[in-house]
């Protein structure tokens, strides 16, 4: 009971947590390295010596910070990365926390990512930060609602909203296919929650690194790793929603799994480095104009298929 | 034993190097940016060792002992063509740009091991200005209506949005001389609401950028239109790379520089210029904004001058320009979008111009004027034209008024050439780093 109820979904959320984090670093570092950047240290390498000289660096503090909030944001982040991954569906036996109601938690992990990154910016107390967090509560409040949208989509074949019933609605067809602007609304979804290459409004290079510009040392690396967890998070509920989660020939589900999730973030990460950060009024402009009405097309053909 | 362990990690990572730029500093970065081992951060935060690249004017030194203490500890300090500051005179000076990488390489392996102690702080712990706050919470100076606390005045709602109406805090703060997203050594006093540029006031010009000796050469004697027109495109292909690390195209930014450091009459800028507008780089970045009247266009001259429609290039005046068949490219818009499509155009002009200049071994006529990437030069060199940005920013939001900077060269032109670096190839360098 406490095996299977406690200590095994902590121990799955906590190790996919790490090797998930550590494997964005090593595939974002290896699609860099393709893409022609210096080769110095090996990819596999290169997130571990990067960790190891964050935590030997000093923390360091800004004038008048909220010293609270400033440390609890990356430690908030991560949080609501383990609580979305808690939810992912790996095997029909296996999964962490199948709670009935999975899709509505993960759209709340989605909206408090919103005050969890302005809260970070804004602690700080110091310019960049701050600008980099006023720009993520536009871009959030921007794409949370497609994203629900999206989501009702999957549910509506499911006939539920719980994430498991979701993989198993998918058992004659991938939602990928069922509903084909679902899968590419979403990750649009997943760049944002995630600030990450085109949208990364929050933790720009222009802003020298946004709410993280003036962070250093471990919370920094928390940051960063909560950042990195909160792409595989998304990708594990990506997979489970439109790519049929565990289900597949021959492989066992967790594989299936693994496969599909490694997949997205791979899209995810060759998509940050290939397209440049969108101005941040044409981005609000795209996704209220063009991809929220794609996202009510997208539930209307939820629906209409769901009705035939 | 573990912490050993930790340190001995710590000591192979990148090297996190943040550039604080002195006089004609930027052109190591655009080896440095090339160089395996090595990454150029953002913010002081994010760094270890501190690279102060170039000759710092006195003027600047408060601001550079304010940086210098930014960096979290350990860190390092590390001076190329640059005397340290006097309080930090035992610190390592490196002239050769050779030398540079691995000397950087050395200072973060000699920190993390402990063998090197962190750079000492030179400024007290303690804000700049005094504490002017008032009340309990010591919030604001007169109550809770503002004042000047730590000599910075409150975010006050005190000016209407120019926008939407959406009135936001207006936030007054000092940029630069060293905020590596502005051209090296401009610092600002810039009001914002939000992410909105409200007002701009430059208060330190950019430093006066050193261009190639061939165009000093140009004004005492006939060169080689080819070697001309190369220096011109490499120095229009570093700007652009510049604005592409800016955008987040990092990859396209170091193919710019790659480009930039293996010039030869043979190269090509076709396939960037494909890759930028398939990546979206004209319509999600470099969107149109920051648009030049025709006066602030001929104040800046050379390229954004002709991206407004200007037709005004010192080129068509000689003739051998003319015998190669030159006359001058320009576009409509004025605007960032002209801008960079102006660049490009140029440099490709410029690499077609130099093939056919080598093959027919011309030599410029006109000694009495250059036009030089920066613009014309004839009697005077071209000046430092930044006070535009006052009337250009305002409205803007920060994106786009940092997207507008990076398209246009505003800095004078420094009466001293470039010093060449020395002529190793690329790759070589790249290799003998790996």
């Amino acid at each position: 009971m406490i095996v299977s109820e406690l200590l095994l979904p902590v121990f799955v959320v906590l190790a996919t947590l790490a090797v998930g984090a550590y494997l964005v670093g090593v595939i974002d570092g290896a699609i860099g390295a393709a893409l022609g950047a210096p080769r110095g240290q090996s990819a596999w390498l290169a997130p571990l010596t990067q960790g190891a000289w964050l935590l030997t660096q000093q923390a360091n503090t800004t004038e008048a910070p909220d010293w609270r909030a400033w440390r609890l944001a990356p430690a908030l982040y991560l949080a609501l990365a383990a609580t979305g991954l808690a939810v992912v569906p790996w095997s029909p036996t296996l999964i962490p926390t199948d709670l009935t109601t999975s899709v509505v938690l993960w759209g709340s992990v989605e909206a408090l990512a919103t005050v969890v990154i302005f809260l970070h910016g804004w602690s700080a107390n110091t310019l960049l930060a701050l600008i980099g967090a006023y720009r993520y509560v536009a871009l959030g409040l921007s794409y949370i609602l497609i994203s629900m949208f999206v989501l009702i989509g999957v549910a509506l074949p499911a006939e539920s909203l719980q994430f498991s019933q979701v993989v198993a609605s998918q058992a004659e067809m991938w939602n990928v296919i069922r509903q084909p602007l679902g899968l590419p609304l979403f990750l649009i979804v997943g760049l944002g929650m995630t600030f990450w290459g085109p949208f990364n409004l929050a933790d720009s290079r222009d802003l020298a690194g946004g709410t993280a510009s003036a962070v250093s040392g471990p919370p920094r690396l928390v940051w960063n790793l909560a950042r990195a967890a909160m792409l595989v998070a998304f990708s594990g509920v990506a997979a489970s929603a439109f790519l049929g989660g565990w289900l597949g020939p021959w492989l066992p589900g967790p594989l299936w799994m693994v496969i599909k999730m490694l997949v997205v973030l791979a899209v995810l990460l060759l998509i940050g480095r290939l397209v440049p950060r969108v101005q941040p009024e044409r981005c609000v402009t795209l996704m209220w104009v063009v991809l929220l009405p794609l996202s009510f097309i997208d539930l209307i053909w939820a629906g209409m298929e769901a009705l035939l | 034993m573990a912490v050993s362990w930790l340190s001995r990690l710590a000591a192979r990572a990148r090297v996190p190097v943040f550039p604080a730029l002195g006089m004609h500093g930027d052109t190591i970065l655009h080896r440095l940016a090339l160089t395996p081992g090595i990454e150029l951060v953002d913010s002081p935060r994010h760094a270890s060792i501190l690279l102060v690249a170039g000759g710092v004017p006195p003027d600047l030194h408060e601001a550079l002992r304010r940086l210098h203490d930014q960096l979290p500890a350990p860190f390092a300090t590390l001076w190329y063509r640059s005397a340290p500051l006097s309080e930090l005179a035992g610190d390592l000076r490196v002239d050769d740009p050779e030398a540079l990488p691995e000397a950087l390489k050395r200072l973060h392996r000699e920190l993390m091991s402990g063998r090197r102690d962190s750079s000492p702080r030179l400024l007290p712990d303690e804000p700049p200005n005094p504490w002017e706050g008032l009340g309990d919470d010591g919030h604001g100076g007169e109550g809770m209506m503002g004042g000047v606390p730590y000599g910075r005045p409150m975010a006050m709602n005190m000016h209407d949005d120019i926008r939407d109406g959406l009135t936001l805090d207006s936030l007054t703060v000092t940029l630069g001389p060293f905020l590596p997203v502005l051209p090296p050594g401009l610092g600002a006093k810039v009001t914002l609401q939000g992410d909105l540029v409200q007002s701009w006031v430059t208060q330190l010009a950019p430093y006066p950028i050193a261009l190639e000796n061939v165009f000093h050469e140009a004004l005492q004697r006939p060169v080689p239109i080819a070697e001309l027109e190369l220096a011109r495109a490499r120095h229009h292909l570093q700007r652009l790379a510049f604005s592409l690390r800016l955008s987040g195209l990092e990859h396209l930014a170091l193919v710019a520089l790659r480009l930039s450091r293996g010039l030869n009459v043979e190269s090509r800028v076709g396939r960037l210029h494909r890759w930028l507008t398939r990546c979206g780089f004209f319509r999600l970045t470099a969107a149109g904004r920051g648009r030049l009247e025709a006066g602030q266009a001929r104040r800046v001259g050379g390229i954004a001058a002709r991206a407004a429609g200007l037709e005004e290039d010192l080129r068509s005046r000689d003739a051998a320009y003319r015998r190669l068949g030159f006359t001058p490219i320009v576009q409509r818009g004025g605007d960032t979008n002209a801008r960079w499509r102006q660049t490009l155009a140029e440099i490709d002009h410029s690499l077609q111009l130099a093939c056919r200049a080598e093959q027919e071994d011309l030599y410029s006529e006109m000694t009495e004027a250059v036009e030089t990437p920066r613009g014309p030069w004839d009697d005077y060199r071209p000046e430092d034209a930044s006070d535009i940005l006052e009337d250009l920013l305002p409205g803007l939001e920060w994106d786009e008024a940092l997207t507008t900077i990076a398209s246009l060269d505003l800095a004078g032109v420094s009466e001293w050439p470039l010093e060449p670096l020395s002529e190793t190839s690329l790759k070589d360098d790249e290799e003998r780093q790996a």
